[in-house]
């Protein structure tokens, strides 16, 4: 064989070489020979990945809120204590951001769903199936970009000198800036802005998996627009409602810098008042897992009741 | 639909992109802008806030940190998101659904908390907060995505081409690297690089995790805290462009048939 064919052929020979070579026929045998072994080593990895990286970290949060104080000085052993648990329930500070952000979430949840319901709408049964791909990235292309930039933008929107209040300005409107920065205002606007897409996806994807036959079938039968989209097109739209609301809201309760950034003293989020237990003195770790643990459990089961009322069932949890 | 509601609905859709590109648009404009002061009217244009950028050797070195980090973590997540959608995919076992739930959990956390845990997790396992430990958080988050991309590829592949190459004497490692894993490339490429962009633009994560050398956007934000600059909005407009790029190469990638 002359020495340019063995090159060009050189990785399919490395592959036969190495199906056919003694030693790895051997390992081979040993690690696949069984169904059971293949099933052992393709979930091995994921599976324990799973637990240690995924499970472990919530536990040892869950766990580091018993104690009565983290991390340790040396030699010392913590004790249990439920004192962290107790100072959410009985500090005003505290659980007052914590309704506040269920409640904006929620509000902000709804919102985003009756801004971005028409948008998705309009995208999968009225833009034609070839140009719904460049509509879509049009509205795709700005949430690539990442929180942190995202939120500058939208403070040089709102500022006293920003977009809005110097065309109002220059329209007459007002004489003296709107303050819209630092209010729960500019924060929903933040918001808003950061997680339409997790709306926008499920939405569109519901609504185009509507068959138009039935809707013309409701038409043959006198139904109206109104009745159609009621009776037909909002139901069957339900699925993509409950993932992305709750996507949504999950998501708009996790936000840090933005409301740091863009909220004020009356809008403070309990991301904030997590996050001061890991800024000061080190011992209020407890205290901070116990706000996540008391955040994480009541989120995840207000997203459970709520698929649970929209009666999503057998198709995973989102 | 009657023709009214439909032209509402038009409207609706491009108040939205509107609304989304608008402050996108002043913030690039603000980078060209001559003068300190963020805000209108503007008077003159200048590239001398890209020239400031270029020439910041800190801000070189907090880009090229961000960057290995978004590299290592998503070479990771590709390793074991794609693992994970070759077991939920291939794999026939009970509890599937279980798996499949704690898999993607990460997907739904709340960012704060995901951070707070993990930041807790990696004292407790002794990582300092610092490069490792933000590789490691970044990898927990983006291992769901590579992991649902990688099994809607999977879905679609024809198995007789695996049973033909295990007829012909392929076991199962063989054929995953010489079937199945060019298949699953184009979609492999594009979920990564959305997870090079998630782990870039990632500013909780990295924010707990992180030691004293900062990433990019914990950058901008402690900058942000002393106040707007013209800097900024040259900086975010350059990520604005690689990401747009980025991203629209990665789309690509993902939906080719």
């Amino acid at each position: 064989m002359p020495p340019q064919e063995e090159y060009s052929t050189g990785s399919r020979s490395f592959w036969s070489w190495l199906a056919t070579s003694k030693v790895y026929q051997s390992v081979s045998a040993s690690l696949l020979g069984t169904k059971k072994r293949r099933l052992v080593l393709l979930a091995a990895v994921p599976i324990i990945w799973a637990i240690v990286a995924n499970l472990g970290p919530l536990f040892k949060m869950l766990d580091i809120s018993f104690y009565d104080a983290y991390p340790l000085s040396k030699g010392r052993e913590a004790t249990y204590t439920i004192a962290a648990w107790r100072e959410f329930f009985v500090t005003p500070v505290y659980y007052i951001p914590f309704f506040r952000t269920l409640i904006f979430s929620g509000i902000l949840t709804f919102a985003t769903l009756v801004l971005v319901y028409p948008v998705a709408y309009f995208l999968a049964r009225h833009v034609p199936k070839s140009r719904q791909m460049l509509f879509l990235l049009l509205v795709l292309i700005p949430f690539w970009v990442g929180e942190i930039i995202r939120t500058y933008a939208i403070m040089i929107l709102l500022g006293n000198n920003g977009a809005i209040n110097i065309a109002l300005k220059f329209l007459g409107i007002i004489d003296r800036p709107i303050p819209f920065m630092y209010t729960s205002f500019s924060l929903g606007i933040g918001i808003v802005y950061l997680v339409s897409l997790y709306m926008l996806l499920p939405l569109y994807s519901a609504l185009e998996k509507i068959p138009t036959n039935m809707n013309e079938a409701a038409a043959d039968l006198g139904a109206g627009p109104w009745r159609r989209f009621w009776r037909i097109t909002l139901p069957l739209s339900k699925d993509g409602i409950a993932s992305g609301c709750v996507l949504v809201f999950l998501i708009a309760t996790g936000f840090y810098a933005t409301p740091v950034i863009l909220g004020g003293p009356s809008s403070t989020m309990f991301a904030e008042s997590i996050a001061n237990t890991f800024n000061v003195a080190a011992d209020r770790w407890p205290t901070g897992a116990a706000f996540s643990s008391i955040m994480l459990i009541t989120t995840l089961t207000l997203a459970a009741v709520f698929l649970k009322i929209m009666g999503r069932r057998g198709k995973g949890y989102l | 639909m009657t023709r009214h509601t439909r032209l509402i609905m038009q409207m609706v859709y491009w108040a939205f992109v509107l609304y989304l590109f608008i402050p996108l648009s002043l913030m690039v404009l603000m980078g060209f802008k001559d003068s300190k002061f963020i805000g209108f009217p503007i008077k003159s244009l200048t590239l001398h806030w890209y020239k400031v950028v270029i020439q910041d050797l800190e801000l070189m070195s907090v880009f090229a940190y961000s960057f290995t980090i978004a590299i290592s973590s998503t070479v990771l997540a590709i390793i074991i998101g794609t693992w994970a959608a070759m077991l939920l995919s291939q794999a026939k076992f009970k509890g599937k659904i279980i798996v499949f739930a704690l898999i993607t959990l990460p997907a739904v956390l709340p960012g704060i908390i995901s951070a707070i845990a993990l930041r807790i997790y990696s004292q407790t396992l002794g990582i300092e907060p610092g490069m490792t430990a933000v590789i490691l958080g970044h990898t927990v988050h983006n291992v769901p995505f590579v992991t649902l991309v990688g099994m809607a590829r999977l879905n679609s592949q024809p198995m007789s081409h695996v049973e033909a190459a295990q007829d012909l004497g392929a076991d199962n490692v063989i054929s995953f690297f010489r079937i199945t894993l060019p298949y699953l490339t184009p979609a492999l490429v594009g979920a990564g690089i959305f997870c090079m962009l998630t782990s870039f633009d990632d500013f909780v994560r990295s924010f707990f995790l992180g030691g004293y050398e900062p990433t990019l956007p914990v950058y901008i934000f402690s900058q942000l805290r002393t106040g707007m600059s013209p800097e900024i909005n040259a900086i975010s407009s350059v990520v604005l462009v690689i990401t747009a790029v980025m991203g629209l190469a990665a789309e690509r990638l993902m939906r080719r048939k």
